[in-house]
């Protein structure tokens, strides 16, 4: 008896766990709809939720959907590698010496305080509104991110491990290949993530100033036609897309640090 | 001249000072010692900077500018694969297994003598199975030993350890004290063993070291000619643990008494 009761009461408490999550979701959303229903804005604020499911299943079979974060995607893939490979040296570097970090801080302390934002009017002067100035702006803004945290993880090796290196008198490359990198491998990652993170955000905010094309610039269009509904349908594609990008990276740290205790 | 191939340590007159906080603090101070080659030589004193530091400024870890410090007639400056250091922390390389860890420092020989090697290191420190197993899977006991093997590989002839088994629970520590005796008659080479645990230093030496600290100074060196395996609690080994006890606790001195 005392089993099935102990089933009884795990399962209610698991109940009563999933209506706490989702409870205020759900209240949000009936409130939306009650607003919607009893017109207290105009829908062209706040479209209902209906039309914007209808515009989601509409923009996303005619493709345009798909077309419009293939080419932003395409934008950060770019320019994050991009970073990643430049954020990754110069931290690595950086990291070991402290010559070489003395001689880069200033000037990209400066680059890393000015905005990526501020640096857009530059860029297009220079590069035009075209895919160029995007991905540079992409570049400057996931580079620090990665940048930083190597450097940290590159100088928080623990000191233990180099001096036992030191005892081994192992090669400068195997000291970096066996101890420096491994053990920067889960800050790197977090500058992976940071840096990820930052590039999907700055491609959109950069096609709503200065594109043609991609899901920010999507938006900025349907706001010029007044379309709420597409101008969130956007909205909740982009939040999708970043939440997948971080997913995928965080599971592939965490296959790359499995030597770590859980 | 050659000064003879007798891998002696020599240490005669050693300072060593470091600076903190704009002031010179001493660590050691008039250290003279001479380690025999094939000797196992106990170092007990209380955890703290002296001790470790001697073991690092043999292993060639820290510098020092006062005094010499010499092995087989030359100069200690630097690490070299002639001295091998155990720490009381493992430090294996969590992402590397038992035999990648063991394998950090192996140089300029061929594969198969690198399987060689490492199969009959992992052997002699008794872990033979867990090749592959990652640092993390291992228990306290099973990591020293790893550590052991990785600063055996390259056949030092002077084996530093510092406070090796402290981290250790008592019973484990215990079994650890013989595996180090069977690998050290193996072997056949001079051991350093640095310990705030005087039974520990007794059981293991041939002789033991007393060190007071703040400065590092040693006290008295004591010689043990018991027969191995020892047995604590045997009356000459109680003799010699009063003696140490006393240098440490000085109201409660004795002295060594010939009891027939």
């Amino acid at each position: 008896m005392k089993g099935v009761e102990l089933k009884i009461a795990m399962k209610l408490k698991t109940l009563k766990n999933v209506i706490n999550y989702i409870s205020f979701p759900i209240l949000i959303l009936i409130i939306w709809e009650i607003v919607v229903r009893l017109k207290i804005v105009p829908l062209m604020i706040l479209p209902s939720i209906e039309s914007i499911a209808d515009t989601f299943i509409d923009e996303a079979t005619s493709g345009q959907l798909l077309a419009d974060v293939t080419i932003s995607l395409r934008r950060v893939m770019e320019g994050y590698l991009i970073a990643v490979v430049l954020g990754i040296s110069f931290g690595v570097f950086m990291g070991i010496s402290s010559r070489v970090n003395k001689f880069f801080s200033l000037v990209f302390d400066g680059i890393r305080q000015i905005p990526p934002m501020a640096w857009i009017p530059l860029l297009i002067l220079w590069f035009g509104i075209g895919e160029t100035s995007k991905v540079v702006i992409i570049v400057k803004s996931a580079f620090f991110p990665i940048l930083l945290n190597t450097m940290s993880g590159i100088k928080n090796t623990p000191k233990d491990y180099i001096e036992v290196a030191m005892l081994h008198n192992i090669t400068k490359f195997d000291l970096f290949r066996k101890v420096y990198f491994p053990a920067a491998i889960p800050s790197i990652f977090v500058g992976l993530r940071l840096g990820l993170g930052v590039s999907w955000t700055v491609v959109v905010a950069a096609e709503l100033i200065a594109a043609t094309s991609g899901i920010g610039y999507r938006i900025s269009d349907a706001r010029s036609l007044m379309r709420a509904d597409l101008v969130i349908v956007g909205m909740i594609v982009i939040g999708a897309v970043g939440v997948l990008m971080d997913n995928a990276l965080t599971n592939i740290s965490k296959h790359m640090i499995r030597w770590q205790k859980a | 001249m050659s000064v003879g191939n007798k891998k002696d340590l020599v240490i005669k007159d050693l300072h060593k000072g470091f600076i903190v906080n704009n002031e010179e603090i001493d660590i050691l101070t008039d250290i003279n010692l001479n380690v025999a080659e094939g000797e196992f030589l106990s170092i007990v004193g209380h955890s703290g900077c002296g001790k470790s530091t001697l073991l690092k400024i043999i292993a060639g870890l820290v510098d020092y500018s006062v005094g010499m410090v010499t092995f087989g007639g030359g100069e200690i400056r630097k690490p070299g694969t002639d001295r091998g250091m155990v720490f009381q922390e493992h430090r294996l390389l969590p992402w590397l297994t038992v035999t990648e860890n063991i394998d950090f420092g192996l140089y300029n020989i061929t594969k198969e003598q690198k399987e060689a090697i490492i199969a009959e290191h992992i052997e002699l420190v008794g872990l033979k199975g867990f090749e592959n197993a990652y640092p993390h899977q291992l228990s306290g006991g099973m990591a020293q030993r790893a550590a052991m093997a990785r600063a055996l590989v390259n056949k030092p002839q002077v084996l530093l350890l510092d406070e090796p088994f402290g981290a250790l629970d008592a019973l484990t520590r215990i079994m650890m004290q013989k595996e180090i005796l069977r690998i050290w008659k193996k072997e056949k080479m001079t051991m350093i063993l640095v310990t705030h645990d005087i039974d520990e230093a007794i059981y293991l030496g041939d002789r033991v070291v007393v060190m007071s600290s703040r400065p590092g100074k040693i006290r008295k060196i004591l010689p043990v000619e018991l027969e191995r395996p020892r047995d604590r609690s045997n009356v000459e080994f109680a003799n010699i643990r009063k003696v140490i006890f006393s240098e440490f606790f000085a109201d409660e001195k004795q002295y060594l008494d010939y009891a027939i």
